[in-house]
């Protein structure tokens, strides 16, 4: 039998032998690692739903061209500030995007006004693909458009101009006249139920505003990097525009996340100082116990560093299978947490279970430093007398 | 004349203001049997302990096979315990929950490599090839020691210490483990110092030195104590 074999034989007899203290310890390490355990699966099962949840609130990010501003006045008068409609590049974005290596979903818009009868109507153009992707609660009168020529129609401004699907119109813009069919009337509840929305292109033509847009909408999953880095990074890269947080919605989410997470790292936090001081106790008074053995080993020839190398490999052994048993408890009671107050199943995160090993390994092995500072010290001849 | 396998000069040691052993100069040469004796309290134990490297002393020189046990770390000494030493001890201290054999492979163990047939052959000498696989608490307390034996002498030491190896036993367990230790000490020539109160025991040896109060007192040839 070569040394290691030996060594875990020992190992094991030794942990059998006390089979109710080897149980307890492994109840109190599995305990605490299953807790670090699901309370990190229900952690990151909660962003994600939060992330989920932030997306329907649609972008938190938005993209505008920094405006052309001119201060009128003469003498000592000041008539106010005049700006002046400022577009972005719509390549010059997305390479942007691209450098700042940011994941968000986007939509681009350019906002213009076409004629129509005798007024000027406000014109969105949009990817109408985006647009359902970002704002999925918009509802919708008839079909998205699927072919060019085709427009969707907010509510008010229908009912203002007695349009429905199936209806055409003919719209002047600055370059060009286009003929357009209505595919449908959407309602956002905002003030977009008082515009008309036709694909991007058609409208940059119509206006002669070609690969020119004059907003972005994005959607940065909210717990990845924070916003404000999000806004920061990408600010630098186009000095042109001005990147600012739709703060509200996902301030908050992100605020409540924090918040949250730091309760629970406190409780975990909490549960592993009791429980590190309970395996603390434990192996103190099994080393008490074990002062004649130790006393023993070191008499037939053990060095110091190797008979405390068994006690240590005693307490390993005991983190492992606390760590594998607390991973499992672990995943179970976060299905529980998750289903209870989320009505959801929590994520499987494989990994988690080098979490629950370290947590369990770290709480066992900090739990006997004490005692195996006194195996180390322990004088053979006074134990082994019993003192 | 045997070479000398242990040699002190004015070999103390103090427990604080307590002197358990007052300057001993004492030669041991190598292969002899020594019987230590003297009432509870007069430092049998604590020379034992420092032959075997189990203790340091408070003043003196030890040589033990030739070593300078002063000039070894704690862990110098481990070693040389090991490699040179085995010890039978009154009261066994067997590992409970290791078999009679896995006790034995736990002193090959820290020695070398474990070796369960050496373990198990080491055993069959001491008459114990049927009890293997008992646990101390499954022996009597003749085998227990006997386990103790087998342990002491698994790695070839120079020198075996007994601590009132028969101490705990009966008379017919007695005449057993000290036949035992006689066959074993012809076989493989080592030295033996042996702690006892008993007469009778004291007689197996080739000398036997009388310790009163940490200090030698009387020494006597192995004629003489089988007298007694």
């Amino acid at each position: 039998m070569n040394r290691r074999r030996w060594l875990l034989h020992i190992i094991l007899r030794a942990l059998a032998h006390r089979r109710g203290r080897t149980i307890l310890l492994l109840a109190v390490l599995a305990m605490a690692s299953s807790l670090a355990t699901a309370l990190g699966i229900v952690s990151s099962s909660m962003e994600k739903r939060v992330a989920e949840e932030v997306r329907k609130y649609g972008a938190n990010l938005i993209v505008l061209p920094a405006l052309a501003r001119l201060d009128v006045g003469s003498g000592g008068l000041n008539f106010g500030v005049v700006s002046e409609p400022a577009y972005l590049l719509q390549r010059q974005v997305e390479s942007a995007l691209e450098q700042s290596g940011l994941k968000a979903e986007r939509s681009f818009h350019l906002t213009g006004a076409l004629h129509y009868k005798d007024a000027d109507l406000m014109v969105e153009g949009v990817n109408f693909s985006d647009i359902r992707r970002l704002f999925p609660w918009w509802q919708l009168k008839g079909n998205w458009p699927t072919a060019s020529g085709e427009i969707v129609v907010g509510n008010d401004l229908a009912t203002q101009m007695k349009l429905k699907p199936g209806d055409t119109m003919e719209l002047v813009g600055k370059a060009q006249k286009m003929r357009l069919r209505v595919s449908g009337t959407v309602s956002s509840g905002g003030e977009e139920d008082g515009l008309l929305f036709l694909a991007l292109p058609e409208l940059q033509q119509a206006i002669g505003l070609e690969g020119q847009i004059s907003l972005v909408r994005l959607m940065v999953t909210a717990g990845g990097d924070s916003l404000k880095k999000s806004a920061s990074a990408l600010q630098l890269l186009l000095p042109a525009a001005k990147v600012s947080e739709v703060r509200q919605t996902a301030r908050t989410s992100e605020g409540l996340l924090a918040k949250v997470k730091l309760l629970m790292l406190m409780v975990t936090a909490v549960v592993l100082i009791s429980a590190g001081s309970s395996v603390a106790g434990t192996m103190s008074t099994t080393v008490l116990e074990r002062s004649k053995e130790i006393g023993l080993m070191k008499a037939v020839g053990g060095t110091r560093w190797e008979v405390m190398l068994i006690f240590c490999g005693e307490a390993a052994m005991l983190g492992i299978v606390g760590g594998v048993a607390g991973y499992i408890f672990g995943v179970v009671v976060a299905q529980f947490i998750t289903k209870t107050v989320f009505s959801a199943s929590a994520e499987f995160i494989p990994w988690f279970v080098f979490v629950s090993l370290g947590v369990s390994l770290f709480l066992a092995l900090l739990g006997s430093i004490g005692p195996m500072i006194s195996v180390f010290k322990l004088d053979p001849v006074r134990s082994l007398r019993g003192e | 004349m045997a070479e000398l396998i242990i040699e002190t000069t004015n070999l103390t040691r103090n427990y604080g203001d307590i002197c358990a052993l007052k300057p001993l100069d004492l030669q041991v040469p190598e292969g002899e049997w020594l019987t230590v004796m003297g009432h509870s309290g007069s430092g049998k134990s604590t020379l034992m302990n420092l032959v075997g490297g189990l203790d340091r002393p408070s003043a003196g020189s030890l040589q033990v096979g030739g070593k300078d046990l002063l000039a070894f770390t704690e862990d110098g000494l481990a070693r040389f315990r090991r490699e040179f030493v085995g010890i039978i001890f009154q009261q066994h201290h067997l590992v409970p929950y290791l078999t009679a054999v896995e006790n034995v492979m736990l002193a090959q163990y820290f020695h070398s490599v474990p070796d369960e047939a050496e373990a198990r052959s080491s055993l069959e000498r001491v008459g114990l090839g049927h009890r293997l696989k008992n646990r101390p608490g499954e022996l009597s307390g003749g085998e227990q020691q006997r386990v103790c034996i087998a342990r002491a002498i698994i790695n070839s030491p120079k020198l075996l210490l007994g601590d009132e190896p028969t101490g705990n036993l009966d008379q017919k367990s007695t005449l057993m483990v000290m036949e035992l230790l006689k066959e074993l000490r012809a076989e493989e020539k080592f030295t033996v110092i042996m702690v006892t109160h008993n007469q009778e025991v004291a007689a197996w040896g080739d000398r036997t030195i009388y310790l009163n109060d940490g200090m030698l007192v009387r020494e006597e040839s192995r004629l003489k104590v089988a007298e007694v």
